[in-house]
């Protein structure tokens, strides 16, 4: 390729391609020579990737070559671009230890990819993943440094409105927990007023229960789905105080969070028991809980969670009456096509949950 | 009588907290921000605090927490943000209690905390 403006304009009519790009009047003349260089102009013209060459044995280290893509990436016509260094791509919300980053590798000639806030010609910006690197010749000596720019703009605003997305998750999680708190004081208060303390404390319990059952799907609300796992601790957390009578088993699986109101009162009127009967009420009593993906009698994908209890009092025979609660907890399961199995063992409690789901 | 300080910018917790510590057989005064509770601290002998973390447009339990402990009043975190709990409050060694939960638990809690059994 030689330099000379009127053979290259000749030759942009002819091949249809933009090569007035390479227009460096102070680069080597035998920069591009050759099949290679011509097929290697040819490639550099039709990239979609914004490619540019330096030149850091000229003073200030200028632009000595860029492609179409480049000057469609930035706005900038190639005579515009040549001979300048690459800084006038920046702006004043430019990151500066970015540019150190680039200053630092053009120094030692090593190869860095940074990203940077570019600003194009009529003042706009973009994300700009640039990869840069040193160029020798066979001598081994620094001929060029070459630099390929990547428009990540739109990855950059994915990760704003990821981010945005979980700042929005959270501040609903923290309204909700407010209101169930509110919620609780209404309860009490009304309950109260009305002579009816205790029934006010059982409502209150319950409506608590299930705003712990919610509490890892509101902090995660961009999932769409509850890790089962975290459900059941937040649940079951007020009744151990100490952390030291559950043993919790049990993967990371998830489920759609309509299924959870139903898992969540459950567990709190099994913990409810085991407080006044049970492993609970007893010193040293544990109580294990595991869970695990099954298919039920139908073939239905089903979450199981069984709740074994050790080392409360012994049980002698079933209690007559399950009572309100287990009650409760099976009519509401029923509705979801669940159910609450209870064996009243020597040992303690053993029970059974057993709920379908849509996505097991 | 033994007096309690509850810093809560919704009226119905506020009252339900109240309610629980008369239960608990003690009294506690009501303030809605920092100064009102700081008021209080200063006027009447506060023995222990249960303190909303955020109490609207920004504002957090800061400085009555930090006015607190330089007292030497024990006190809780009630809140319903715990990461917030974690940017603002970092410095502030106290029990924190997650919201939702009986307003009796909370202040069962801080009874045990100053080392006075529940009457």
């Amino acid at each position: 390729m030689t330099s000379d403006a009127s053979d290259d304009s000749t030759r942009l009519k002819s091949s249809n391609q933009a090569h007035r790009a390479i227009y460096a009047p102070d680069s080597p003349s035998n920069a591009f020579e050759g099949a290679s260089g011509l097929l290697f102009e040819q490639a550099m013209a039709q990239t979609r990737m914004a490619v540019c060459l330096t030149d850091p044995n000229q003073k200030d280290d200028p632009i000595v070559f860029c492609n179409e893509a480049f000057q469609q990436l930035t706005g900038y016509r190639a005579e515009e671009i040549i001979g300048r260094n690459c800084r006038f791509l920046q702006g004043p919300d430019t990151d500066q230890a970015q540019v150190g980053k680039i200053r630092d590798a053009i120094r030692s000639e090593e190869v860095v990819v940074v990203e940077i806030l570019n600003y194009r010609k009529d003042g706009s910006t973009f994300w700009n993943t640039l990869h840069l690197g040193p160029i020798y010749d066979e001598m081994g000596t620094l001929k060029y440094f070459f630099g390929s720019q990547w428009d990540v703009t739109d990855i950059h605003q994915s990760r704003a409105d990821e981010r945005h997305a979980k700042a929005m998750a959270r501040e609903v999680s923290h309204r909700l927990k407010n209101v169930f708190a509110v919620i609780g004081g209404i309860v009490n208060i009304t309950g109260r007023s009305m002579d009816a303390k205790n029934v006010a404390r059982k409502i209150n319990e319950r409506v608590q229960a299930l705003g712990r059952s919610y509490e890892p799907t509101l902090d995660e609300a961009v999932l769409g789905t509850i890790h089962v796992g975290q459900a059941i601790r937040a649940v079951l957390a007020p009744y151990d105080p100490e952390n030291d009578r559950f043993v919790f088993t049990g993967n990371g699986i998830r489920t759609e969070p309509n299924a959870i109101s139903a898992i969540g009162l459950t567990l709190h009127e099994l913990a409810t028991n085991a407080t006044k009967y049970g492993a609970l009420s007893h010193p040293g009593g544990t109580i294990e809980v595991s869970w695990a993906h099954v298919k039920d009698k139908f073939s239905r994908n089903s979450l199981e969670i069984e709740w074994i209890e050790r080392g409360g009092p012994a049980i002698e025979c079933p209690p007559e009456s399950n009572g309100t609660g287990f009650d409760i907890a099976r009519t509401l399961l029923g509705h979801s096509r669940g159910v609450l199995e209870t064996e009243w063992e020597h040992d303690g409690l053993k029970a059974r949950i057993l709920i379908p789901i849509t996505n097991g | 009588m033994k007096l309690f300080l509850v810093l809560e910018d919704e009226p119905f917790i506020a009252m339900d907290l109240q309610y629980a510590f008369e239960d608990a057989g003690y009294e506690a005064v009501t303030a809605v921000g920092n100064e009102e509770a700081i008021a209080h601290i200063e006027e009447s002998d506060i023995v222990g605090a249960i303190l909303d973390v955020s109490l609207g447009g920004g504002v957090t339990c800061q400085a009555t927490a930090t006015r607190l402990a330089k007292e030497g009043i024990p006190f809780i975190l009630h809140t319903g943000d715990l990461d917030r709990v974690g940017e603002h409050l970092r410095e502030i060694d106290a029990p924190i209690i997650p919201k939702p939960r009986p307003a009796e638990d909370v202040v069962a809690r801080l009874i045990d905390l100053i080392g006075q059994p529940a009457s």
